[in-house]
């Protein structure tokens, strides 16, 4: 189990779901999914770094780093570690 | 060279006798040739027509941009049909109320959208047949039984089908964004779109080295216009979806040795602030220009890109709107500096000029309505003769958009027609306080809103995104307004919020934008706009 999965799945849901808990597999594609867009995309870096006190560089706006849950957390593990 | 004999997909048909083997389309990791594309898309035009497709017919278009949209599209063309390609990322409810106005032959529809349309179950009888879009013309019978049977577009023939059809005749339906209330249905010709590629081409001098990357969305007319011309041209075509991760974008425009890019104002604020353009700068060598249409881009963004653009690509600003079939103005790039403001002159084929709300001609510098002529022109919208009229007359298409033209023939736009609001007895357009709120160098977008206040007076308020976060940037920028405005235009409050909230086209969805704003400022509920304390 990762470390943040539950508070990012959190803040998905309240942000984006509004609510509705749908399970969303780790390795499902937020974009693909319609569960973010460009703009849900820029309130999940602001939360990402006020809340987890990280700062995410403009060429870590990549898929790999922040389009599923699992790759939420790996990143996030990576610049916390 | 370009003898379409006026028909959309003739482009394509074209390409591929000429350069059968030449890379026309990148999606993922599928890479096709003009050939390949032509066949897919003539088995679906024959599996269409065995479904009785005949020309005059609609054919829905739900898939997002991907090769199998591509097919999709021409396939419809070949067949005679119309075209009515849908926004992918309405909600079920929405597209309901479309298609109540359609009459769909059939329903093209992406696997991905699948869902989509067993939730629309209720419409489909009426509507005839849905298949879904063949991934590739090898897959084994790719189409989904519909109500009365399933099809199988893998065993159509592949050569073109070459119906009769008039280069006049409806070849799509579009509809407008609906930022502004609700979509209308534009009908487009086969000659329109084939004018105005041509006249695109031109301009952009485009040629079959020239590699497109496409990141908005085909249901839209400028990312249609973006297929038109580079399939016109034995260009190429990128499809990004992911425009909302930026890198991964300019990753991909470095590695396919991109030739162009195109955005709307929106697209520039985020390669600019939330991208690493500015890192790419060297990594770019092919990149020839980035054109934007869509709306106005403040007068910083377009300066911060010349500085961050690499120095060989051009930013081309352009003018256009879905009832000219995209296009109608460009500034050419090398009048850019002497001309930032300008949407340009007019394309090939196009006249345009300033009219009076009587009717006269005006000169230069003098503001009225835009009005524009030329075979790009729609054929009206679709069932709504009042609205056609409204726009379309012996003068050309209104285009409810205010500006003038300068001396040299370059035309300005200062605002809409309808967007025009009278705050403390002044007419103004809220397009000035959005503008000087980007002008104050900290924040990327803004959208203004005329709101009444506790006594029902109309007064200006305004959300923004900050470039970067600061806690003195709400009191900076008011500051800012203070010094380049009349009182009465600063908005109060100003709020400052992650992103503003986008259409698919990347356009600024107003109305999602005002309910962020009510409810940041815990108003909840959205009737009645009163109450906002001053």
């Amino acid at each position: 189990m990762m470390d943040h999965e539950s508070e990012i799945r959190q803040f998905i849901a309240d942000q984006f779901l509004f609510g509705d808990i749908r399970p969303l597999s780790p390795e499902e594609s937020l974009l693909e999914a319609g569960i973010i867009d460009s703009t849900g995309v820029l309130e999940l870096l602001s939360y990402l770094e006020d809340h987890f006190g990280i700062k995410v560089q403009d060429e870590e706006l990549l898929p790999e780093n922040l389009d599923t849950i699992g790759n939420i957390c790996r990143f996030l593990d990576q610049k916390l570690a | 060279m370009l003898t379409s004999r006026g028909l959309i997909h003739r482009f394509l048909e074209e390409s591929a006798a000429r350069l059968p083997d030449k890379l026309a389309l990148v999606d993922e990791r599928k890479r096709l040739t003009y050939s390949q594309i032509n066949r897919q898309s003539n088995q679906v035009a024959h599996g269409l027509i065995q479904a009785g497709v005949r020309p005059g017919d609609q054919v829905v278009l739900l898939c997002e941009n991907s090769a199998e949209y591509v097919s999709g599209y021409y396939g419809i063309l070949k067949s005679g049909g119309i075209a009515v390609p849908l926004n992918t990322e309405w909600k079920p409810d929405g597209l309901a109320r479309l298609l109540d106005g359609l009459e769909p032959k059939v329903f093209l529809a992406s696997s991905r959208l699948e869902e989509t349309v067993r939730s629309l179950e209720s419409v489909r009888a009426r509507m005839g047949r849905v298949f879904l879009v063949p991934r590739r013309p090898s897959s084994p019978d790719p189409a989904l039984p519909g109500p009365s049977g399933g099809l199988s577009f893998s065993a159509q023939p592949e050569g073109n089908p070459d119906l009769d059809i008039g280069p006049g005749s409806c070849a799509m339906i579009v509809f407008t964004s609906g930022s502004e209330g609700i979509p209308k249905g534009v009908m487009l010709s086969h000659a329109n779109i084939v004018a105005n590629t041509r006249a695109i081409i031109e301009y952009l001098e485009l040629t079959l080295r020239d590699v497109q990357m496409v990141v908005l969305p085909f249901h839209y007319v400028m990312g249609k216009s973006l297929l038109n011309t580079h399939f016109a041209a034995g260009g190429a075509v990128v499809l990004n979806n992911r425009f909302a991760y930026t890198a991964s974008v300019l990753k991909q425009m470095a590695a396919e040795n991109v030739t162009g890019f195109s955005g709307v104002p929106s697209t520039y604020a985020q390669l600019l602030f939330r991208s690493p353009l500015a890192k790419y700068r060297d990594s770019l060598p092919a990149l020839r220009y980035c054109t934007q249409a869509g709306g106005h881009m403040p007068r910083p963004i377009k300066q911060d890109l010349l500085r961050i653009l690499p120095a060989h690509t051009r930013l081309v600003i352009m003018y256009g709107a879905t009832e000219a079939s995209a296009r109608l103005a460009y500034l050419p790039p090398d009048r850019l500096a002497g001309k930032l403001d300008s949407i340009g002159i007019p394309i090939a084929g196009v006249t345009m000029e300033v009219l009076s709300p009587d009717g006269r001609t005006l000169g230069p510098g003098q503001v009225g309505e835009l009005v524009a002529r030329g075979d790009n022109i729609m054929l009206g919208y679709y069932h709504d003769e009042e609205a056609t009229r409204k726009v379309l007359d012996h003068r050309g298409y209104h285009t409810g958009d205010l500006g003038y033209v300068d001396e040299d023939g370059f035309f300005f736009v200062t605002g809409r027609k309808d967007e025009q609001v009278k705050i403390k007895g002044h007419r103004v357009s809220l397009r000035g306080v959005e503008d000087a709120v980007v002008e104050s160098g900290l924040a990327m977008e803004c959208l203004a809103f005329a709101v009444p206040d506790v006594y029902q007076s109309l007064v200006v308020a305004a959300v923004a995104v900050p470039i970067r976060e600061a806690p003195d940037n709400a009191v900076r920028i008011t500051d800012y307004c203070r010094a380049k405005l009349p009182d009465y235009l600063v908005p109060r409050p100003l709020l400052l919020v992650d992103a503003i909230p986008k259409t698919s086209n990347g356009k600024p969805d107003r109305s999602g934008a005002f309910d962020l704003f009510r409810s940041r400022l815990g108003l909840g509920g959205k009737s009645g706009l009163s109450g906002i304390p001053t």
